[in-house]
């Protein structure tokens, strides 16, 4: 699967930090926004999906998104790390792929992501991805 | 005993309709399976083992379960699987 046209190097931060669940979310609209993804009202839709039923997957990795595909402008995602941790809900999320989407183009990404989540060594090397092309590679990689 | 459906919800099996099947699933009191055709089959309770089908809006979806309870748990399952959740509010 070809993940690059949804998600570009320059949306992958691998430093972030984030004190709680809501900064890191505002963190994910930020970068949605930044790369031209997103309307700025997204950033409420993606709080409020979280308060419906949180986004956290396994493997200390969530995935907040928005409800309101109005507000998206073209289907992509953004990868942040936060190496020091942030209370999800009650689970430890180390990294959050953030999605933007109007259709279902994300759906085939997502099936790569949870194959990775269902496989503790490759989870691992995804949290630990060194740079953002290993992080593209990883989730583009049909198993 | 078998069944085959064809996925109702409008923008793909994503995170809240998976979690909807899965949490029906639970409840069943009796193992259901799912698969793409020619893949294997995955549990229906496992929210992260539904999102590895990759299922988009009409993927069919072959659904299977043995015992006494099958016939119903697969009636239970296809009702969710061929509805569109998105319409009922589980977009995302």
């Amino acid at each position: 699967m070809l993940v690059r046209p949804l998600l570009s190097p320059y949306a992958v931060r691998l430093a972030e930090f984030a004190p709680d669940r809501a900064a890191a979310i505002h963190r994910c609209a930020d970068v949605l926004e930044d790369i031209g993804a997103v309307a700025p009202a997204y950033r409420t839709s993606m709080l409020d999906r979280e308060r419906l039923m949180s986004t956290y997957l396994g493997e200390c990795v969530a995935i907040p998104h928005g409800m309101d595909s109005r507000l998206v402008q073209r289907d992509a995602l953004a990868v942040l790390r936060l190496p020091d941790g942030v209370d999800w809900a009650g689970s430890r999320v180390t990294m959050c792929v953030a999605i933007a989407a109007r259709g279902d183009g994300h759906i085939e990404m997502l099936a790569n992501l949870a194959a990775i989540l269902l496989d503790p060594p490759r989870a691992a090397a995804l949290r630990s991805a060194a740079a953002p092309e290993d992080v593209i590679r990883m989730l583009g990689e049909t198993t | 005993m078998m069944r085959t459906v064809a996925l109702g919800t409008s923008t793909g099996l994503h995170m809240r309709a998976a979690a909807t099947i899965a949490r029906a699933a639970a409840v069943l009191g009796v193992p259901v399976t799912v698969r793409v055709p020619g893949r294997p089959p995955v549990p229906a309770d496992s929210l992260l083992a539904l999102l590895t089908l990759g299922a988009g809006r009409g993927t069919e979806l072959v659904l299977e379960a043995f015992g006494e309870g099958a016939p119903s748990a697969l009636d239970r399952l296809a009702d969710l699987l061929e509805r569109d959740l998105d319409a009922e509010g589980a977009h995302g």
